[in-house]
C-alpha cells in the first residue's frame, strides 16, 4: 500500500477524531432541523414486534412525516429500532390497496368493485358454504398484528354467528408452545413478571432467542443492565448459533439444534444434585407431574428421572461447545443469583416439543424459587405486537374463547354465550382446526371459504408450496384483508383494503400483559376501511342472506352479535364499543381482568394498563406489575381470601384447580427431521432486525430494503471451506420439500453442520418456507420451523440479485 | 471569421467547463468514490491503467464504473461509487486486470478505504434508535465493525472499505462513509 505504519496510525487517528467531531455537521443539523419541523406529535404504539414500544407520530399539515420514541415510556424508554422509526412511510404509501378487488376465478385478473358489491359477495359465499357444507367448511385465519377489537369481533361472528370454532391465527406459528408451557406449568397463561424485572435481575438465561435482532429495544435494557453491573450480572446465552445476542453473554452454550431438552434437564440435575433448590418453595407451591393424563410423582422419583441427564451425558448429547463444567456453571449462576430471568422465543417455541421445552425452563425457576420476587421470572418474549392481547386473551385460536376460556369447558362456553346473548349451544363444544390442520383441510377441500386477515400464510406457513396448492384451488373462496398486495392476495378471490395503524383506533397488548391504545389520527387512503367496520357490515349482510335462505337462527344470532355496534362511527366509536363489551363483560372475573381499562383510562394512562386490572383505580395506577403476589396483584389478595390460602403468593391460575405449580418430568426428544447421510445439515430460519416477517411492509420502505435487499444463508466457515463456498457464492439449499438458492454469508455464526437462513424474502427462489418442515408439536400444534435437514451445494459464483416484493415498483 | 486560435480556445474552454470541477487533472477519488480492490496508489494509477475496461466488464454486480471524458486525464479508469453500488468483494476484477494496476490481493487484504461512522448522524450513537444495518451488512461481521453497547465501531485493522455499510445505512446523509485513506501515498 506504500503506507508506513506511522502514516496509517496518523490517518486512522485523524478519522477517529473526525467521527467524534462529526465533520459533516452543517448538513446533519439540517436533517435534525427538518425532523423537528413537525406540527404536532400524536402518541401511539409501534406497529411491529411484541415489545410494545410507545412512539409519537409526527404530523406536518396532516401528513405523517416522522416517528420518535417516547422517552417517559415504561417499555422502550424512548428508543425505537429502524422499523419503528420509519413505518410512517407506510401510512400514505402509493402502493396501498385502496379499492376492493374481486375475481371470479383465480386465473383471472382482479377488477375493482364497490364496497357494497364486495361485502355482498363475501356474505353470499360464506352463507352459501354454510348452508351447503355446514359452518365447519368456513374458516377465519387472523393475526397477532390485528387489533384486539378486530380479533374479538371476527371470532365472535364466526363462533356465535356462523357456529364454528374454525378461528385461528398466525400466533399458532409463534407462541402457541409458550401458552401450552404456561398453562401446564403455572396454570395461567402469560408471564408473571414484567420488563421492570430486567433492571432488578442478576442473571439472564436467554435461550432460543436472538433478541438483539428481534426484540432490539428490550435487548438494550438487558444489555444496559449487564454493562452497568458487569461483574455482578451474569448473562447465559444458549443457542446453536452465535448471534448478536451472544455478544453480551458471559457464557455461550452452543449445542446441536434440538438437544435443548437434554441441556435443560441437565441443569435441573445439577441444581438438585448440588442442593441448590429452594426446598420451602417446592414444598409450599409445587407438585411433580408426569405423562398424559398427568400423574403425581414424588420429588424422589423426579430425582431418579434426572439421573438420565447428568451433565456428562447431556454434554455428549448436546455436542457443540458444551462441557459438563459449562452446564454446572450455568446451573449454579441460575440458582444462586439474587434474581434470575429466563427469556426465550421461537428457538424454544417452534419445536415439535415446544411445550416440553417451555416446561423445562419453568422447572428451573420452580426448583430454585426464582419466581415472583423482584428480578426473577420465566419470561417468554412474544413475537407480534398483539399476539398476547388480541389472540391469546381475545379468543383468536380454535380452542379458546375470550378471557382465557377453553372452548371445551361447558360452563365457560355457556358463560360466553350468555354474555353475548345468544342461545346456549350456539358455540360448538369441539375446538376447530388448528393452523396446520386448517390449511390441510383447505388442501383437501373440506374448507370452502376462508377469510385471511392481516397475514400472509402463503409465505409464512412451513412447507408453504404444499399449502399454496390448497389456497389456489378454484373451489376454495379466499378473502384477504390487507393493506398491501402479498403472496396471499395473489391466491385470493376477494381482496379488501384495510386501514393501517394510526388510521384506525384499537388496543395492542404486548408481551408483559400491557394493553396500550392507539387512536386514529389520519384517514385511511382511498376507500380503505377499518376491519371492525368490514366485519360488522359483513355480518349484517350475512344475516340478510341467511334470512332469505330461511336460516332465521343464524340471521338472528348474527344480528345479536353486532346489535350494540350498528351505526357507530368506525374511526373511534365502533372500536370503543367493541372494547367496552370485551373488557367489561368478557374479561370481568377472569385472570386477565381488564374491566378497569376503559378507553378513557387507557388515554389517561400514558403507559397503558397491565392486567389484572379489575377496577378503574387499579387501572389508573397502571395495573399489576407482578401476578400472584399478595399486595401487588389485587386478584391474589381476593382469591387468597376466598380460597383460604396463606403465604405471600396465591397461584389462582384457572387451569390448575389445586392452585399449585407443576414441575414436569419431560424426557429428551430430538427434532422431527434430524440430519442423515442424504441431508447432512441442520437448517434453521430466523429474522433480521430491519425486516418484519414477510416484508410486505418493510420491503416498501426504501431505507430498510436497501439495508437488507434479499435473504442470504449463513454458513459456518469450516463447512464453507470443506464445500468450497466463498462469501456471496450462490448456494442451493435442498430439503425433502424443495430447493431454494441464496447467496452465502460465511460467518462464525451457526454451529458447524448447521446453516441459517432469513425467512423474509418474497422471491420464489429465496423463500425460506418453501423448504421448512410442517411437523408440529402434538400439544401446542406449533410447527417446527427451527429445525429440518438439508443439503447444500454451491451452484455459481456471486450473482447480482434484485430485491422482490409483490406489487412493489422501484 | 474566427481565428484558429480563438476557436481552439473556445473549444478547450467548453471542454473544461463541462468537466467535473477540479477533476480534469486531479484524482476523482474521494469519500465514497473509490478504486476497485487491489488498486495501486492513486499517484500511479492513471498512468499504469491501460483503460481496457475489463474490470468493469467482469464485475457481476456492476459496481465498477468507467469514468467518462469529463474526467480528463482520469477518463477510462475504473471507480466504485459505494453509495450507488458497493463492492461485494467477489475479487473477479483483480484476477482479470492485465496490467497489475489492480494487484492480486485476497479479500481480506483489500484496502479500498476505511469506513468512518459519523456519531452525530448515526441514530444509535445519537441515542434515538437502535439500528444495526451497517453491522449486519459488513462482510466481516464482528471483525471489521463491532458493536459497543449496540453502537457501531469500525476496526481499522480489518475494514477493507468495500462500502456495503455505506450502502446499507438508512440515514440521510449517510452516517457511515468510506474514506479512501490508503489511496494516496502522501497525506493530502
Amino acid at each position: 500500500m506504500g503506507l508506513t505504519r506511522r502514516q496509517f496510525i496518523k490517518r486512522t487517528a485523524a478519522l477517529t477524531a473526525a467521527s467524534l467531531a462529526g465533520i459533516e455537521l452543517p448538513k446533519g443539523m439540517q436533517e435534525v432541523a427538518q425532523a423537528a419541523d413537525v406540527d404536532r406529535w400524536e402518541p401511539g404504539v409501534c406497529r411491529f414486534c411484541g415489545v410494545g414500544c410507545r412512539v409519537y407520530l409526527g404530523l406536518k399539515n396532516g401528513k405523517p412525516v416522522a416517528i420518535k420514541g417516547i422517552t417517559e415510556s415504561a417499555t422502550n424508554k424512548g428508543y425505537v429500532c429502524m422499523k419503528g422509526m420509519l413505518f410512517y412511510k407506510i401510512i400514505h404509501h402509493p402502493e396501498r390497496l385502496k379499492k376492493p378487488l374481486y375475481r371470479e376465478r383465480k386465473d383471472q385478473p382482479f377488477r375493482e368493485i364497490s364496497w357494497e358489491e364486495a361485502l355482498d359477495i363475501a356474505a353470499r359465499k360464506f352463507a352459501e358454504v354454510t348452508a351447503k357444507y355446514g359452518p365447519n367448511a368456513t374458516a377465519y385465519y387472523g393475526s397477532g398484528q390485528a387489533l384486539t377489537e378486530e380479533t374479538y369481533l371476527f371470532q365472535k361472528i364466526m363462533r356465535a354467528g356462523l357456529g364454528t370454532n374454525n378461528v385461528e391465527g398466525n400466533p399458532r406459528l409463534c407462541m402457541a408452545s409458550a401458552v401450552g408451557g404456561y398453562l401446564t406449568s403455572f396454570g395461567a397463561d402469560e408471564p408473571i413478571g414484567s420488563y421492570a424485572d430486567i433492571e432488578k435481575a442478576y442473571c439472564f438465561f436467554i435461550i432460543g432467542s436472538n433478541m438483539a435482532e428481534c426484540h432490539p429495544v428490550i435487548f438494550r435494557r438487558v444489555m444496559n443492565r449487564k454493562l452497568s453491573n458487569p461483574k455482578e450480572v451474569k448473562v447465559i446465552n444458549a443457542d446453536p448459533r452465535v448471534s448478536p445476542t451472544s455478544r453480551i453473554a458471559d457464557l455461550h452454550l452452543q449445542f446441536k439444534p434440538g438437544t435443548d431438552l437434554a441441556l435443560l434437564n441437565a441443569m435441573a440435575y445439577v441444581i438438585v444434585e448440588e442442593g441448590l433448590y429452594d426446598e420451602e418453595f417446592i414444598r409450599k407451591y409445587c407438585k411433580f407431574k408426569v405423562g398424559k393424563p398427568p400423574k403425581d410423582v414424588s420429588f424422589e422419583e423426579y430425582k431418579e428421572f434426572l439421573k438420565q441427564y447428568t451433565p456428562e451425558r447431556a454434554a455428549e448429547i448436546c455436542g457443540g461447545n458444551i462441557t459438563p463444567e459449562k452446564i454446572r456453571t450455568a446451573a449454579r449462576w441460575f440458582a444462586k443469583s439474587k434474581g434470575t430471568m429466563s427469556m426465550w422465543t421461537m428457538g424454544i417455541n417452534q419445536r415439535i416439543r415446544g411445550v416440553w421445552a417451555n416446561n423445562l425452563i419453568h422447572n428451573l425457576h420452580l426448583l430454585t424459587g426464582q419466581l415472583c420476587k423482584p428480578g426473577a421470572d420465566s419470561f417468554s418474549l412474544t413475537g407480534q405486537p398483539n399476539a398476547c392481547g388480541g389472540v391469546r386473551e381475545g379468543g383468536g385460536l380454535c380452542h379458546i374463547l375470550p378471557g382465557h376460556r377453553p372452548v371445551k369447558v361447558d360452563k365457560l362456553r355457556h358463560q360466553v354465550e350468555d354474555l353475548w346473548g345468544v342461545p346456549r349451544g350456539t358455540i360448538p363444544p369441539k375446538p376447530g382446526y388448528h393452523t396446520v390442520a386448517m390449511f390441510r383441510a383447505v388442501n383437501e377441500g373440506k374448507i370452502k371459504a376462508i377469510w385471511i386477515n392481516c397475514t400472509s400464510p402463503a409465505q409464512s406457513l412451513p412447507n408453504c408450496d404444499y399449502y399454496r396448492k390448497g389456497l389456489a384451488r378454484e373451489d376454495v373462496f379466499v378473502v384477504v384483508t390487507d393493506i398491501f398486495p402479498t403472496k396471499t392476495t395473489e391466491l385470493a378471490n376477494l381482496v379488501l383494503p384495510t386501514a393501517f395503524h394510526f388510521e384506525k383506533t384499537g388496543v395492542y397488548g404486548c408481551t408483559e400483559r400491557r394493553s396500550q391504545l392507539t387512536v386514529k389520527v389520519v384517514d385511511p387512503p382511498g376507500e380503505a376501511k377499518p376491519e371492525v367496520w368490514i366485519v360488522r357490515e359483513w355480518a349484517l349482510k350475512m344475516a340478510e342472506k341467511f334470512e332469505k335462505m330461511g336460516d332465521s337462527r343464524r340471521a338472528r344470532n348474527l344480528r345479536i352479535c353486532v346489535k350494540d355496534f350498528v351505526g357507530k362511527e368506525e374511526g373511534y366509536e365502533l372500536p370503543k364499543a367493541i372494547w367496552d363489551e370485551y373488557s367489561q363483560k368478557l374479561t370481568k372475573g377472569r385472570d386477565n381482568d381488564l374491566s378497569g381499562a376503559t378507553y378513557e383510562v387507557l388515554k389517561q394512562r400514558p403507559d397503558g394498563v397491565q392486567w389484572p386490572a379489575p377496577t378503574k383505580e387499579i387501572a389508573l395506577r397502571g395495573g399489576t406489575y407482578k401476578k400472584f403476589v399478595r399486595g401487588i396483584d389485587p386478584l391474589a389478595d381476593e382469591e387468597g381470601k376466598k380460597l383460604g390460602i396463606s403465604g405471600p403468593y396465591v397461584f389462582y391460575g384457572p387451569a390448575h384447580k389445586d392452585h399449585k405449580l407443576y414441575i414436569w418430568l419431560r424426557p429428551y426428544k430430538g427434532a422431527a427431521e434430524e440430519p442423515d447421510a442424504e441431508y447432512p445439515f441442520y437448517l434453521s430460519t430466523g429474522r433480521v432486525i430491519d425486516h418484519w416477517h414477510t416484508t410486505s411492509m418493510t420491503g416498501r420502505i426504501p431505507e430498510l430494503l436497501r439495508a437488507n435487499p434479499y435473504a442470504y444463508v449463513e454458513i459456518n466457515p469450516k463447512d464453507a471451506r470443506r464445500l468450497g463456498i466463498n462469501p456471496n457464492d450462490m448456494v442451493e439449499i435442498e430439503t425433502r420439500r424443495g430447493k431454494i438458492v441464496l447467496p452465502a454469508k460465511v460467518y462464525e455464526g451457526p454451529i458447524e453442520g448447521m446453516v441459517f437462513i432469513y425467512w423474509h424474502d418474497m422471491h420464489e427462489e429465496r423463500m425460506a418456507n418453501r423448504v421448512t418442515k410442517d411437523a408440529f408439536d402434538p400439544g401446542s400444534k406449533e410447527p417446527e420451523f427451527k429445525i429440518c435437514a438439508c443439503r447444500i451445494r454451491k451452484v455459481s459464483g456471486p450473482k447480482p440479485l434484485k430485491p422482490y416484493v409483490v406489487g412493489h415498483k422501484r | 471569421m474566427m481565428h484558429r486560435r480563438l476557436f481552439l480556445k473556445i473549444l478547450a474552454g467548453g471542454f473544461l467547463a463541462s468537466c467535473a470541477p477540479g477533476e480534469l487533472a486531479s484524482s476523482p477519488i474521494k469519500t465514497n468514490v473509490l478504486r476497485p480492490p487491489g488498486a495501486i496508489p492513486e499517484d500511479l494509477f492513471a498512468s499504469r491503467c491501460i483503460r481496457c475496461g475489463r474490470c468493469a466488464e467482469s464485475c457481476p454486480y456492476r459496481s465498477i464504473k468507467i469514468l467518462d471524458l469529463r474526467h480528463g486525464f482520469y477518463a477510462g479508469t475504473p471507480v466504485i461509487y459505494v453509495e450507488k453500488v458497493p463492492c461485494y468483494l467477489c475479487m473477479r476484477c483483480v484476477k482479470i486486470c492485465p496490467t497489475g494496476t489492480l494487484r492480486k490481493v485476497s479479500q481480506k487484504e483489500v484496502r479500498m478505504g476505511l469506513a468512518r461512522v459519523n456519531r452525530r448522524l448515526c441514530v444509535t450513537w445519537k441515542g434515538e434508535g437502535i439500528c444495526r444495518s451497517c453491522y449486519n451488512a459488513c462482510p466481516f461481521r464482528e471483525e471489521a465493525i463491532k458493536l459497543d453497547r449496540l453502537r457501531p465501531v469500525v476496526m481499522p485493522e480489518v475494514c477493507v472499505g468495500c462500502g456495503l455499510c455505506t450502502y446499507a445505512c438508512p440515514v440521510r446523509p449517510k452516517a457511515i462513509v468510506v474514506e479512501p485513506i490508503y489511496a494516496f501515498r502522501t497525506s493530502r
